[in-house]
């Protein structure tokens, strides 16, 4: 009996070897495993000996089972890797893939909506508001009264007021998205953190790093006790993760002070120059850094014309120059290249 | 403003090369947009904010050094200080007196100070204060004029020379134009004048167009022999709308309208004068004219300590605090707490309440004494940038707010998810995104058969390339697409942006539009891809009548921020049927003319027990339906789905004049 076992171990073992074909192993497992197979008609035998000598010949028709079984495993694994491997010499697989059809979403909505997934995450909530906006929200409530120095930096595009009712000059489009400080603020009490991504306009040479039409993130949070340390802690953590910051592409800013009448103290951002690695470009004026989210306390006289009390409450603002963010991400060397529909620009994104 | 170093170097010590200053110089606020060096010189460029006149001066950016340095100022010393008292001046010889009538209101000019000064010789500036001008930017002239200017960019008050034997009647009449006054500056250049600029009058004509230039009449040449100094204090509003409404700027309009130093027209004078006595020689010949209503003199302003480190978010010591505003020449002077609380307990009670609780120690009042040309230091928080600026920025720590995340829903507020779900639809469907300009011009519109009367207008355009507010999208979209022609084949383009609607401003209406424009898709596979999408933003719209077959391609346009008032992203799990459908498809002939819309809802409202009816195909007059019959409870038997189809193959006939294919 231990013989017959063992001569049906041996020639299954071998013929699994020798065999060429999935089918064959198939037809192998059948004739030694299968109902009839040889193996199982042998096993029955088993109950045909002596008592005492069922046990050990018992285990040893179980080692052969496992030991065919093992084998063709093995045998029906290394097959299967033949068979494929000459499925794939057929063709040359290193002809071009079938792309889909898919197309490309600008780069400035991906960073876009980057900066709104971040903000989320730190509480912020999202608003949008018009971009034909009245002369008070664009500048008076902000703190920028008329005939005020400040409005040089931002000229400003007026609209025809004719066939209208609005007189000159008070409606325009507006040249910062802090004009929609003052109406979610009249409308609404703090706590508040917000920020308005949006178009912004201004009477301007274009050049390649000024638009008439730009881009920004406004942004503000306002509570008791808000400070200074968490405007810097905020600007610092968003900019770095809106830059795409990584162990090998360091991010470098700096702040500076400036004056926005809206804010007291007034800050400035600046990040070193991605286009020239800081070296110095047309870009960046030569100055290795580009200036790309001013930013402040807020001023008290803004909080007191939305009613709030400057004592009370203190806040942040900001302004992330978001086309100017953009092109410093992916380094592009032009703001122009935003508003340019070119495909071969766009599938590079 | 240009500032060389070596003139800085005249007035501080400064230790740190010209790049660390520059740096340091634009952590506190003052710009360096450039460092040149010049022969032997250093020449820094300077932008400087609107709120710093002072910075528009050689002395004003020396102090911000000296405070950075913790360094003295060396102010310029001068033999002769003019007193401002009512008496003619010690220097004054009396055989030589000369004088001027002098009308003004402080209304329209805050300050008059001036004098006369006889026996100058005019002449070419001396080579030192040539080459000083001409570093900064500045031509030289003549000796005066040079001088008047050295000054002003010296100490940042700007002042004017007049001819004396040239102020016709020896008037000196400060007024408000009308209108329409015609003035010479001393360029030779005409302008007729605005309403409401100020000017001077002599007996004949306007000899002056205050704080923006001087008149050409009684410009200082060759043959002066006396000469009126005035350095005034003009009011801010007037001589920038002024200068706004004649587009001239000057450097002194820069300074007045920021904000001129109204404290220093006498030193001013007295620097000036000094020169000119030493340069042109002569001797003072008037008596000292200031005429002026107030006395402007420094003023006190507070800082709590409790304030400052509670607004920076760091506990700046006091001793370095005090230190701070010393650099800045503010004179900090520590009050005690009684007198902190006395003198706020008035003004903000919510304050005294707040701050009751607070520690004793911390609740330190800091008093300051601002000079005259820092009038930015209004409110305490200008004291509290002043500190934080000089601490530097980069030496705070970072936080990030504490406090309650807000949670009730804000005005304006926009859910970007929708958008986000759209534009990835589009670009799954091989559209790619654009960004254009929402401004366009006259020419674009009229390709578009739009009206541009009927669009709104930018009153000053940029350029007439961008003078009209977008009301569609479809002209940047086909504009891209021609771009595109000579790289692609197959071009799919898409824009989400806003448009502006509204034949005037009144009707005014932003929306957001979202577009398309496709040469590699008909049209009813862009019908499909918006059916699909509209699908996927929950919304039961026929998209039919928002596709234009165009010659380039198909273009599709609606106004997304109407889908996004109706967007239904809820949904509901409907469990599947457990009894088999019965489906078949119909043949049916009829006329080309009929809809297939309206067929089909002809057999789909005929019986509940049909669940879905589609266009399988169509060849001239015949069209296939598939029908799906389906009962939610039981199995559908032949029988009965036989008296169905029946009875709608009657109706169609009846309706439709339509026949079953044999």
């Amino acid at each position: 009996m231990e013989e017959e076992l063992m001569q049906i171990k041996n020639s299954a073992v071998s013929m699994i070897i020798d065999a060429q074909h999935q089918k064959e192993l198939e037809e192998i497992k059948l004739a030694f495993l299968g109902r009839t197979g040889r193996l199982t008609l042998a096993m029955k035998q088993i109950t045909k000996l002596p008592l005492e000598k069922r046990p050990d010949v018992g285990r040893l028709a179980n080692e052969v089972k496992k030991t065919i079984e093992d084998t063709l495993r093995q045998a029906q694994g290394k097959l299967l890797d033949q068979e494929s491997q000459t499925r794939r010499e057929k063709i040359d697989i290193t002809n071009p893939g079938v792309t889909p059809d898919i197309g490309h979403l600008h780069p400035m909505t991906q960073v876009l909506y980057e900066a709104v997934d971040v903000f989320k995450s730190l509480g912020f909530q999202t608003a949008d508001g018009p971009e034909i906006e009245t002369d008070y929200y664009n500048f008076e409530a902000l703190n920028i009264p008329k005939d005020h120095p400040a409005r040089d930096t931002q000229q400003t595009l007026y609209l025809d007021t004719r066939q209208s009712q609005s007189s000159p000059g008070e409606i325009i489009l507006r040249t910062q998205t802090s004009s929609m400080q003052g109406r979610i603020m009249e409308k609404v009490k703090p706590p508040l953190r917000v920020i308005v991504p949006g178009k912004n306009f201004r009477y301007e040479q274009v050049d390649t790093s000024h638009g008439f039409e730009f881009w920004q993130v406004e942004g503000f949070c306002i509570d008791t006790g808000v400070r200074l340390t968490d405007l810097f802690g905020t600007i610092d953590y968003v900019l770095r993760k809106l830059m795409g910051e990584s162990a090998s592409r360091r991010i470098k800013l700096k702040f500076a002070t400036t004056n926005f009448p809206f804010v007291e103290p007034g800050v400035d951002t600046y990040i070193r120059c991605t286009v020239c690695s800081g070296r110095g470009c047309n870009f960046c004026k030569m100055s290795g850094w580009s200036e790309i989210m001013p930013a402040g306390m807020i001023h008290p006289n803004v909080l007191k014309a939305v009613g709030y009390d400057s004592q009370k409450v203190t806040g942040f603002a900001f302004a992330i120059g978001l086309s100017r963010l953009v092109t410093l991400r992916y380094q592009m060397d032009d703001l122009r290249l935003l508003t340019n529909p070119d495909l071969r620009i766009l599938e590079q994104f | 403003m240009l500032a060389p170093l070596s003139w800085l170097k005249e007035y501080v010590d400064t230790t740190l090369s010209p790049k660390e200053l520059g740096e340091r110089l634009t952590e506190v606020g003052l710009s360096t947009e450039k460092i040149t060096k010049v022969d032997d010189d250093i020449i820094f460029e300077f932008e400087t904010t609107p709120n710093r006149p002072d910075l528009l001066s050689i002395i004003g950016i020396a102090r911000e050094i000296a405070a950075i340095e913790q360094k003295p100022i060396k102010y310029p010393k001068l033999k002769i200080n003019l007193k401002p008292s009512p008496h003619l001046s010690s220097h004054l010889s009396s055989g030589s007196t000369k004088s001027v009538l002098i009308k003004t209101d402080p209304e329209i000019n805050p300050r008059f100070t001036g004098i006369i000064v006889d026996n100058i010789k005019v002449g070419k500036s001396p080579n030192w204060l040539k080459e000083k001008l001409l570093k900064i930017g500045q031509r030289p002239i003549n000796n005066i004029v040079d001088i008047t200017n050295y000054v002003m960019f010296e100490l940042g008050n700007p002042i004017h020379a007049f001819d004396y034997e040239k102020i016709i009647g020896r008037t000196m009449d400060v007024e408000r134009t009308k209108g329409g006054e015609l003035f010479k500056s001393v360029d030779g250049i005409s302008y007729h004048l605005p309403k409401d600029a100020v000017i001077i009058k002599d007996k004949e004509n306007v000899i002056d167009l205050c704080g923006i230039k001087g008149g050409f009449k009684s410009k200082t040449s060759e043959g002066t022999k006396t000469i009126f100094i005035r350095v005034p204090v003009e009011n801010a509003i007037l001589i920038r709308r002024a200068s706004q409404a004649l587009g001239l700027r000057s450097d002194a309009s820069s300074i007045f309208e920021r904000g001129v130093n109204k404290g220093g027209t006498i030193e001013a004078l007295s620097r000036c004068v000094n020169l000119i006595l030493e340069i042109a020689g002569g001797k003072i010949a008037s008596k000292l004219y200031d005429i002026k209503n107030e006395d402007f003199e420094p003023w006190k302003l507070k800082l709590r300590l409790s304030r400052l480190n509670q607004i920076l978010g760091i506990t700046i010591p006091e001793k370095k605090v005090i230190g701070i505003l010393n650099s800045l020449n503010l004179l900090p002077v520590i009050l005690n707490r009684q007198l902190a609380e006395k003198n706020h307990s008035n003004k903000n009670r919510s304050f005294a309440s707040l701050s009751g609780a607070q520690d004793d120690i911390r609740e330190r009042v800091i008093e300051c004494t601002i000079p005259t040309y820092r009038n930015d230091l209004i409110i305490e928080e200008n004291l509290i940038e002043e500190v934080a600026r000089l601490y530097g920025y980069n030496n705070f720590p970072k936080t990030m707010p504490i406090g309650q995340m807000p949670i009730k829903q804000i005005p304006y507020a926009k859910d970007y998810k929708t958008e986000e779900k759209a534009k990835n639809f589009l670009k799954a469907c091989g559209f790619s995104e654009i960004y254009t300009y929402s401004l366009i011009n006259e020419k674009d519109l009229a390709e578009q058969r739009l009206n541009p009367q009927h669009v709104l207008r930018v009153d000053n355009p940029v350029s007439r390339e961008f003078e009209y507010l977008r009301p569609t999208l479809k002209i940047s979209l086909i504009k891209a697409f021609f771009q595109n022609k000579p790289n692609f084949t197959k071009k799919n383009l898409f824009e989400l942006g806003k448009v502006y609607l509204g034949k005037n401003l009144d009707e005014a209406k932003e929306a957001y539009f979202l577009s398309g424009i496709t040469n590699a898709k008909n049209f009813f596979e862009v019908k499909g891809i918006l059916e699909r999408l509209f699908e996927e933003l929950g919304v039961k719209d026929d998209p039919s009548n928002l596709i234009e077959i165009l010659n380039e391609g198909v273009f599709f346009e609606f106004n997304f921020s109407d889908i996004l008032k109706r967007v239904n992203l809820q949904k509901k799990f409907i469990p599947l049927p457990k009894y088999p459908p019965i489906i078949e498809d119909l043949a049916l002939l009829m006329h080309e003319k009929i809809k297939t819309i309206d067929i089909i809802e002809e057999i789909i409202n005929h019986n509940s027990l049909i669940v879905d009816v589609s266009l399988l195909d169509q060849f001239e007059d015949s069209r296939t339906f598939h029908i799906v019959y389906q009962h939610k409870e039981r199995n559908l038997t032949s029988e009965e789905v036989a008296t169905i189809r029946s009875r709608i193959l009657k109706a169609l006939e009846e309706k439709f004049k339509a026949k079953l294919k044999e």
